[in-house]
């Protein structure tokens, strides 16, 4: 082998391992040891040059200007905490909107519901029952639970001395009725420990809150428009509501008295 | 590969630019960082191509001109043995000298380590083309350090002969 073969070797095998023949030509050319081992230490040598250099700060500010200018990059962190504020509150919310929703729905349909019964009355029912009564005996134990209370409605006409027939004429009408003596039962809820449960306790006292005043709302609406016979039918099931809730609060609490 | 800290923040800007503009067309036919690489290089050499260098097509920036390749070197004479004289300074100022071409794969091969198969996925050309060029610049920058040599030795002759500084 020549040098100038040894050079051709070098050129398409590299540093690395060589032939025999290439081995046996550099035993004896120091010309070739010589670029051999020049060529080994630029090699080593620039191993020692960094990969990479770490560029200024302003060039990264720099291209970050650029971007944002031709759009290809958007400022993330404003709308990412406003979304985070928005998602934290939105998940606080969620829960009770889905609740509100479903009471929402329920009460449409107890309307619906109520209404067809308030039209067909069932042979031998009472016509001055009260609306809650009519659809869950519930509303009895509510009413029975409360000895101290005022009689409760069934009872009224009679304490008064009136017939059945003036019943309608002269008693509250089953609203009213109603709302009086879920009014006079809920007397003792304030005093009482509903459940077990402190959150419990908690989630039961509000609901009571906000189903009072859906309740006022509507009285107050229908105040204003007697003839509204949705608003009514709406605020008989949310007495109805009322009364299954005071009625499970009572079953499962017990009295701090 | 530019030679100046200047133009290279300024290339840089550029390819990350582009990466940008082109993010979209990424494929993933080959590694990202070697997409990458490859859409720098391309920067880089069109801005060396725009400064009217020796390169007007790609095959010349990898295959720079013989009568530009610097000090000529006759197989088989002696030569000035670098052991010893091969310093990081040395080099990299000889690095800048070389051809764009040459430039290119050394850096990527020796300084950043790429393999070969690697470095003809980002040049665009074959594996063969990458080691040869290989050599021509490990060749190329032993005849810029051995001439380094040379006139730092000349210079040394020419401080010891007259220590006042004047010429002869």
């Amino acid at each position: 082998m020549h040098c100038k073969e040894l050079e051709s070797v070098l050129e398409t095998e590299g540093l690395g391992q060589l032939p025999k023949d290439a081995r046996l030509h550099l035993a004896t050319c120091g010309v070739c040891q010589g670029l051999l081992a020049d060529l080994n230490s630029i090699a080593s040598v620039a191993k020692s040059i960094p990969a990479e250099v770490s560029p200024p700060e302003r060039i990264w500010i720099s291209l970050r200007a650029q971007l944002e200018a031709e759009g290809l990059i958007k400022e993330p962190v404003e709308a990412a905490e406003h979304s985070s504020w928005w998602e934290s509150f939105t998940a606080l919310f969620r829960p009770r909107a889905v609740a509100t929703a479903s009471a929402g729905v329920l009460v449409l349909a107890i309307a619906a519901f109520v209404a067809r019964t308030e039209h067909t009355p069932k042979p031998g029912a009472a016509k001055h029952q009260p609306v809650a009564e009519s659809a869950r005996p519930v509303p009895t134990q509510v009413t029975a639970s409360v000895s101290s209370q005022p009689a409760p409605v069934a009872s009224l006409p009679a304490s008064k001395g009136t017939t059945p027939s003036k019943i309608k004429e002269l008693a509250p009408s089953p609203s009213e009725s109603a709302s009086f003596t879920l009014n006079q039962a809920e007397l003792d809820v304030p005093n009482m420990q509903l459940a077990g449960n402190s959150q419990v306790d908690l989630a039961l006292r509000q609901n009571l809150r906000t189903l009072n005043a859906f309740i006022a709302e509507c009285e107050l609406h229908l105040k204003q428009n007697p003839q509204d016979e949705l608003a009514r039918e709406y605020l008989n099931t949310a007495y109805q509501q009322k009364a299954d809730l005071l009625a499970a609060m009572m079953e499962s609490g017990r009295g701090d008295n | 590969m530019v030679g100046n800290p200047a133009d290279a923040e300024d290339l840089m800007q550029e390819a990350f630019l582009q990466l940008f503009r082109k993010i979209g067309t990424f494929r993933g036919e080959s590694a990202f960082s070697t997409w990458l690489h490859r859409m720098t290089v391309n920067v880089v050499l069109m801005r060396l191509r725009k400064k009217s260098l020796p390169t007007d097509s790609l095959e010349e920036t990898l295959e720079p001109d013989a009568e530009n390749s610097g000090p000529k070197r006759d197989v088989g004479a002696p030569d000035l043995r670098l052991s010893g004289a091969v310093d990081r300074v040395n080099l990299e100022r000889s690095i800048e000298k070389l051809p764009p071409g040459y430039r290119t794969v050394f850096v990527l091969h020796d300084v950043q380590g790429y393999e070969h198969n690697e470095i003809a996925d980002i040049m665009g050309c074959s594996v063969g083309n990458s080691k040869s060029q290989l050599h021509k610049a490990r060749t190329r920058l032993r005849d810029l350090l051995q001439e380094e040599i040379r006139q730092q030795a000349r210079e040394e002759r020419k401080a010891a002969k007259s220590p006042t500084g004047s010429l002869d």
